[in-house]
């Protein structure tokens, strides 16, 4: 043999052993903390071993929107230690990605002194749009914008990946896709649900006083009359908007800066759900922007797990201040628009910090995984923008299973199919196809491993594919062979000459599938993906066992038989 | 030798491209037809949500269909997924972008209550958003948009510009025809459709070049010979090829339909009936396409070879 092919053989054999290498801790089911030095074993993705996938994108007209309402009640709140009464009036959506908000004053001196503050507090990040008599109309400047805009994706991945984190998901995927769109893959995942609602949270925390001058009959008739007015609470409704509804209609019932907050409760031996209502200041005292830490603990006596918090040093101050000023007045705790419990303030609480006990009562585990993520979600942060689900895809752990095993069973089935084929058709020669073809899905499976690509069930399907077509190969050089000694060329000249005219044709096939594969990877979604990316390694890897391992094989056979025949 | 098409085989494909040519003609404006009348789109590119749901025992659908209807869903359909004995249903409605999140929620929950003594488990949610959709039905159309310009630029680049057309037109209509049987068949136009008839663009030119390539051979080998000659000696010549890869190619598709579950079902039914399709069109479609565009070609260089004339007259 000449030296070229021991060269090209050897490469053959390094090709080999390197796969089998990396193929082993997949195979073999090796412990990461084994001694093997290779530890990559393949990628199983969503779609085989289960897990969630979302993507959740971001409305800039509604954050905008809320934005702006929180700096004129921020406005509104710096200008009540001046003595000045400012309310937040209409807003003005005719540019809805520049939404303005009017300010309405008592009179018109107010106006000189609220654009004084504004000015103090505001200079760079509010702008006034519009000033008439006792209104002032403000927009956000340009550069908040630019800032929000930019921050939001980041922010809320920060986020999201400090909460996921504490939920234990090993290899959680978190991608920021534009300037407006999160895509979130958390693989093998059991409690979706859970999960779900974990990353969803907004989690906004308030420390509001109550107004106990309202009597709960009172209350009472309010809700009867939101309730005839067609306010009601479906399920399956948006709490949130219900309260918004039912706040604005109770507008003028409800004393001066106050709001209705609820808080929900299930009775302990029916369960049914009841909203008990509260009149608290529409201002919070303290938010939780204050918090400084939060975490679970147990009430020893009780036996009931409590949310404890440590308020950052300015919040500590005004949470002093605010128990103090205010004992035998309840604080109610607001998470999320609801109320979560309103104690008594007892006495002026200092040392910054205070507790979150959780109703307690119901089943202890149900209680404590509350308390885990209250703390959580409390630690981790606030998402900076809501955040809407644009899609969402969830396979559960057993169904990906069965397709692993599914597609496992097809696979073999279709190879020996094709393997069966080859042999019948093409004699010797088939052999030595089949051979190349099981080399190809060695070298395929091999390269998705040290790529750290992704396992997918359409991947599956892609190896398989590209067997089927992976023979192509071969058999256009088999049939360009055949052509030549049918024209009474000898064998060892045909193969050669076969070799020769097939390369072109076969990288000429085997590109233009590549430009579809890439096409492919560009558009897919992560199933697609992964076919796109077995298929583009099996086109690779076809080209080279249908060509050159192959001509290894015939050059071996026709050598030893000093060419004088070939079975094909 | 074991031969599926013998030595020597001579049929003439060119001679019946008339008859050819306006069958398929009448076949694509069906598809074209049924493609934009009755494509039943996916919850992929319609929005909306998709949930699989396993009962312990197997339950009447029309029953699961009432109590989700009873519990104000909109859009409800319900139909068995994979094996009678898996007990599983697949469950569609449809739902704002507001309430999606909340979807799979409420479909456990109505069911829990509705089939006490029979509980079922989620398998598998897939929710998109009307946004998402949208997005997604535009993405798709430029893979293919993508896909097949990169092709038809290397055919020209590699081959002749009287090639690259009728590539392109091989796989149109490939795809017209596929879509025309999925639409016709009412079966779901999904994400995984897609990615099927990308691969199909990929496996379809893959046989055309290989055509294209013997034709190119001949015609530089004979230049005595007749275009239409050539190409006949190239398509029979490679026939045996052609077969035998379509052949193999089908059997995995085939053996993959059958045997891989319900999750790639609809991807290698595509492939199967793409597989027989392309290996059609490259036959008939790509080749015979060649000639039109070559009588093009010559008229426009015999119209440029005159203007020289004149000008040198």
């Amino acid at each position: 043999m000449k030296t070229s092919w021991w060269v090209r053989f050897s490469a053959l054999l390094v090709f080999i052993v390197l796969s089998v290498l990396v193929l082993l801790p997949t195979v073999m089911k090796f412990d990461e903390k084994g001694s093997y030095p290779i530890k990559s074993k393949i990628n199983l993705g969503l779609d085989l071993q289960g897990g969630l996938y979302m993507i959740m994108g971001i409305d800039f007209k509604k954050v905008y929107k809320d934005e702006v309402l929180t700096y004129a009640r921020k406005i509104e709140a710096v200008l009540k230690d001046q003595e000045i009464v400012a309310t937040p009036g209409t807003m003005d959506l005719s540019d809805l990605m520049d939404p303005k908000q009017v300010i309405n004053f008592a009179k018109a001196s107010d106006v000189e002194a609220a654009k004084k503050k504004i000015k103090e507090f505001y200079a760079g990040v509010i702008r006034i749009t519009r000033e008439e008599g006792t209104l002032l109309e403000v927009a956000l400047s340009g550069t908040i914008k630019k800032q929000i805009e930019e921050q939001s994706v980041g922010k809320s991945i920060e986020v999201i990946r400090n909460r996921i984190d504490e939920f234990g998901v090993t290899e959680p995927e978190i991608l920021a896709q534009g300037n407006d769109r999160i895509v979130v893959q958390l693989p093998g995942v059991r409690d979706i649900e859970r999960a779900k609602e974990l990353i969803g949270k907004t989690a906004k925390l308030e420390f509001k006083l109550v107004n106990d001058t309202v009597a709960p009959d009172v209350m009472m008739g309010w809700l009867d009359k939101a309730a005839k007015a067609g306010i009601v609470f479906k399920k399956g409704d948006r709490f949130s908007e219900y309260l918004k509804n039912m706040n604005e209609f109770l507008k003028a019932d409800l004393p001066e800066g106050h709001e209705l907050a609820f808080e929900k409760q299930a009775n302990a031996t029916t369960g049914v759900e009841a909203n008990i209502p509260f009149v608290v200041e529409s201002l919070p005292r303290i938010t939780g922007d204050d918090l400084a830490d939060a975490r679970v603990q147990i009430d020893p006596q009780k036996n009931d797990p409590y949310v404890s918090m440590d308020f950052k040093t300015a919040g500590a101050k005004r949470f002093e201040e605010t128990t103090g000023g205010n004992i035998g007045r309840r604080l109610a705790v607001i998470l999320d628009g609801n109320v979560y419990s309103a104690p008594v303030i007892q006495a002026k609480i200092g040392g910054g910090s205070a507790q979150i006990t959780l109703g307690g009562g119901a089943n202890f585990n149900k209680t404590m995984g509350e308390a885990r993520d209250l703390a959580l979600v409390l630690r981790a942060g606030a998402l900076p923008v809501q955040l809407d689900f644009l899609e969402q895809r969830t396979v559960g752990p057993n169904l990906g299973t069965d397709s692993i095993e599914k597609a496992k069973l097809a696979s073999i089935v279709s190879c020996v199919l094709v393997f069966i084929f080859a042999v019948v058709y093409y004699r010797f020669s088939g052999a030595i196809a089949v051979l190349t073809l099981m080399l190809n899905v060695l070298f395929t499976m091999a390269i998705l491993v040290a790529l750290d690509a992704t396992l997918t069930l359409p991947g599956i399907a892609g190896i398989a594919l590209t067997v089927g077509m992976a023979i192509d190969g071969n058999i256009i050089i088999f049939e360009k062979i055949r052509d030549d000694v049918r024209s009474g060329i000898s064998y060892a000249k045909a193969v050669q000459m076969g070799f020769d005219s097939a390369l072109w044709t076969l990288l000429d096939a085997n590109i233009t599938t590549a430009a579809a594969g890439i096409c492919l990877l560009n558009f897919g979604t992560g199933p697609i993906r992964g076919f796109a990316v077995t298929l583009l390694i099996g086109v690779a890897v076809t080209l080279y066992t249908a060509y050159s391992v192959s001509k290894i094989f015939f050059e071996l056979y026709m050598n030893k038989n000093q060419g004088k025949s070939l079975s094909i | 030798m074991f031969e599926l098409i013998k030595v020597g085989t001579k049929i003439d494909f060119m001679g019946k491209m008339k008859y050819i040519t306006f069958g398929s003609l009448v076949l694509c404006l069906i598809s074209a037809y049924g493609i934009l009348n009755k494509m039943n789109y996916g919850v992929d590119f319609r929005g909306g949500a998709e949930v699989q749901v396993k009962f312990a025992q197997s339950e009447n659908l029309e029953s699961v269909r009432g109590a989700l209807d009873k519990a104000g869903f909109k859009g409800v359909s319900v139909q068995t997924i994979g094996d009678e004995k898996d007990n599983s249903v697949l469950i569609k409605v449809q739902a704002d972008e507001s309430e999606l999140n909340q979807v799979t929620e409420g479909i456990t929950k109505n069911l829990a209550t509705a089939f006490t003594g029979n509980p079922a488990s989620v398998e598998k949610v897939d929710i998109v958003g009307p946004k998402a959709g949208k997005e997604l039905r535009s993405s798709a159309v430029q893979a293919m948009f993508w896909a097949i310009l990169s092709i038809m630029i290397y055919i020209a680049v590699r081959f002749d510009f009287r090639y690259a057309p009728g590539t392109m037109v091989s796989i149109i209509h490939d795809l017209l025809l596929i879509g025309g049987i999925l639409a016709f068949t009412g079966m779901e136009f999904s994400l995984q459709i897609v990615g099927a008839l990308l691969a199909l663009i990929g496996y379809s030119v893959n046989d055309t070049v290989v055509i294209y390539d013997r034709i190119r051979e001949y015609e530089t080998k004979n230049p005595e010979k007749s275009l239409i000659d050539n190409i006949n000696d190239a398509v029979n010549d490679t026939l045996s090829r052609t077969i035998v890869t379509a052949l193999a190619t089908f059997i995995v598709c085939i053996a993959m339909y059958f045997l891989g579950g319900g999750a790639i079902k609809d991807f290698f039914f595509v492939l199967s009936v793409g597989v027989i399709l392309g290996t059609y069109s490259t036959v008939y479609v790509a080749a015979g396409f060649v000639v039109l565009s070559d009588k093009f070609s010559k008229k426009n260089r015999a119209h440029s070879f005159n203007e020289a004339k004149n000008i040198t007259n």
